[in-house]
């Protein structure tokens, strides 16, 4: 199982940016995410 | 094109391959071949992610299909957001702390050798059979455009992106999808702001947009239940998401991408990047589409997007043919003026607008009727020329050859990105598991350069070949979800249920590709259902079968 030339154990510790947590991250991507589709709806329903 | 459009679109091929030769100078083992070392960015990681998945024929195809169709295929992208997130939280941090080289590596960890194989095969199967459509669909439609063979085309694409990665591996394919990531941005950016710049002076953005709403090209969300409607807020939201946790989660062409990361946190934040920035970006594409084809109404397009099946259909010259072009002439100037009254003010117009617009339908269907009975029944679509033939037509000089260098860009970032994994996972796989596991370094990693180009000459031998299969071209290059929903089934019993037992799994995942075989063959359901019944068939049957295995035997 085990290949050559495997690599150092990587560092998986680094900071978590911007929201301190990964759950905070997430939640971000989520609220976007719907922001983003209701924006889309409210640009095909506009009256021009 | 004229001789500075040819100069950028030369300088960028030139300049392409050799930063990415330069990239990826210094491999020595296969890590840094397959994986870059492991010291990739966030920044790097997503935006090679992003190129990897932007193939040329989704840019052109994209655009085109808003001129003729809307945007309403933007549903397809709903669920990646969400899938993201999912996979950040689940198969991300597995495969990271695996220290595996292919998705399916991790399967063998969790199952056995025989599960590891089938996925790796099912993984093989659907993308080294897509990858040759994958280089045949833009190097067909360039050679139209370009006035070139489809052999020079091909060849250019594959041949240049095969160089680079051979020499550079994984690094040289990331750094160079940034660049090419960076141009394709820049392009979208510019073909935005020229088709908002090229309205008459009278008839703004909005008036545009009205337009465009007026023939239902803006919706988007519908939110019809059916299976078999296509492109539907379901089908976008529910089948999007399995398809896009399946592509992003399981597909070695997209895990490698970000098992490249320096950290877990890096690989996390590349996925959540394109989380970000994947449905405004095709946002701006099929807007960009949908204004084109508001120009065309105060510019004449052609009769047919395809020159070389417009000239054909002039040689055969059937006697329909002129009072076809007459009705269609006739239509488009009744459809300027009906445009030109639907202004801010006019919109009582809109009826007068639609019939002129629906006559200018009926009028090209007429053509194109006569352009598949001069090919024998051939059927004719030439939706991924229209994005093209506005490019070379309109945009300054100059700019046209960047942008045509930025489908060339797309083309061969899929294609690296390609190439690399279907050599990764026959290397990782098959060549180190069953022929030879402890070669030295150099050799493996001349194993490895062997194996891409082998993949590549494979993709170019498809290509050059793939104007003979005719329809069935179509039927490969939907391979991916054929294959997806399994490969997605066997990894969710992997990572979300200990009950799974090895043996669950790989009959599970042969049952579930036997039902998607099912459903392709024999049932109406659209193909962005596929991936979700396929993996939730594998899931079921895979549990059901775990549960009558004793753990000793089966795990």
């Amino acid at each position: 199982m085990e290949a050559t030339g495997r690599p150092p154990s990587p560092d998986d510790d680094d900071p978590v940016p911007i929201f301190g947590t990964w759950r905070g991250i997430y939640t971000a991507v989520v609220v976007c995410a719907l922001l983003v589709m209701g924006l889309v709806a409210l640009f095909s329903a506009w009256p021009y | 094109m004229d001789r500075l459009d040819w100069a950028v679109l030369a300088a960028y091929m030139v300049a392409i391959v050799a930063f990415g030769v330069w990239a990826g100078r210094g491999n020595q083992r296969i890590d840094e071949f397959f994986l870059a070392g492991r010291r990739m960015r966030w920044w790097a990681v997503g935006l090679s992610v992003m190129a990897t998945q932007i193939s040329a024929i989704t840019f052109v195809g994209t655009t085109g299909q808003a001129y003729t169709d809307g945007m309403r295929f933007l549903v397809f992208y709903f669920g990646l957001p969400f899938a993201m997130v999912v996979l950040c939280v689940t198969v991300v941090p597995f495969f990271y702390r695996a220290r595996v080289f292919t998705a399916y590596e991790y399967l063998e960890k969790r199952f056995d050798l025989r599960t590891r194989t089938l996925t790796s095969l099912l993984f093989l199967f659907g993308r080294g059979l897509s990858v040759g459509v994958t280089l045949y669909a833009p190097s067909l439609v360039m050679s139209v455009i370009l006035g070139w063979g489809e052999t020079t085309t091909i060849l250019l694409m594959g041949g240049s992106t095969i160089v680079y990665v051979i020499y550079g591996g994984n690094r040289s394919v990331i750094w160079t999808d940034v660049v090419q990531m960076a141009i394709i941005w820049f392009g979208i950016f510019l073909c935005f702001g020229v088709a908002i710049a090229q309205l008459p002076s009278h008839f703004g953005l909005r008036d545009a947009l009205a337009l465009a709403q007026t023939t239902g090209r803006l919706k988007v969300m519908d939110p019809s239940p059916s299976l078999t409607a296509p492109y539907t807020l379901w089908s976008g939201l529910v089948g999007g998401f399995f398809i896009m946790l399946s592509y992003f989660g399981c597909d070695q062409s997209q895990v490698q991408r970000y098992l490249a990361g320096s950290s877990l946190t890096q690989s996390r934040l590349s996925l959540l990047f394109n989380a970000f920035l994947k449905v405004p970006m095709q946002f701006l594409i099929l807007l960009t589409g949908v204004l084109v084809f508001v120009f065309y109404h105060f510019h004449t397009p052609p009769l047919l997007w395809n020159a070389v099946e417009m000239r054909r259909l002039e040689a055969a010259a059937p006697p329909e043919l002129p009072a076809v072009r007459a009705r269609y002439e006739a239509a488009l100037l009744a459809r300027t003026e009906a445009a030109q009254a639907f202004s801010r003010g006019g919109r009582p117009a809109a009826a007068a607008y639609l019939a002129a617009s629906q006559e200018v339908d009926a009028a090209r269907k007429q053509a194109i009727v006569l352009v598949e009975t001069v090919n024998g029944g051939k059927r004719y679509n030439d939706t991924n020329y229209i994005f093209p033939s506005y490019v070379l037509a309109n945009l300054p000089s100059g700019l046209a050859g960047l942008v045509i260098a930025v489908i060339f860009a797309a083309a061969m970032s899929t294609l690296s990105g390609e190439f690399n994994s279907l050599a990764t996972a026959t290397m990782i796989d098959f060549y180190k598991r069953f022929v030879r596991s402890g070669g030295s370094d150099a050799h493996d990693l001349l194993v490895s350069r062997i194996l891409t180009a082998l993949w590549g000459g494979f993709a170019c031998l498809v290509a050059l070949q793939a104007g003979r299969f005719g329809s069935a071209i179509e039927t490969v290059n939907r391979f991916g979800s054929y294959v997806y929903g399994p490969i997605l089934g066997i990894f969710a019993l992997a990572v979300l249920t200990p009950a799974a037992s090895a043996r669950g799994a790989f009959w599970g995942g042969l049952a579930g590709e036997a039902v998607v075989c099912w459903l392709v063959l024999r049932s109406p359901v659209h193909f962005l259902w596929y991936t979700l019944i396929g993996a939730a068939a594998v899931f079921v049957i895979g549990l059901a079968i775990s549960a009558t295995t004793p753990r000793a035997a089966g795990a």
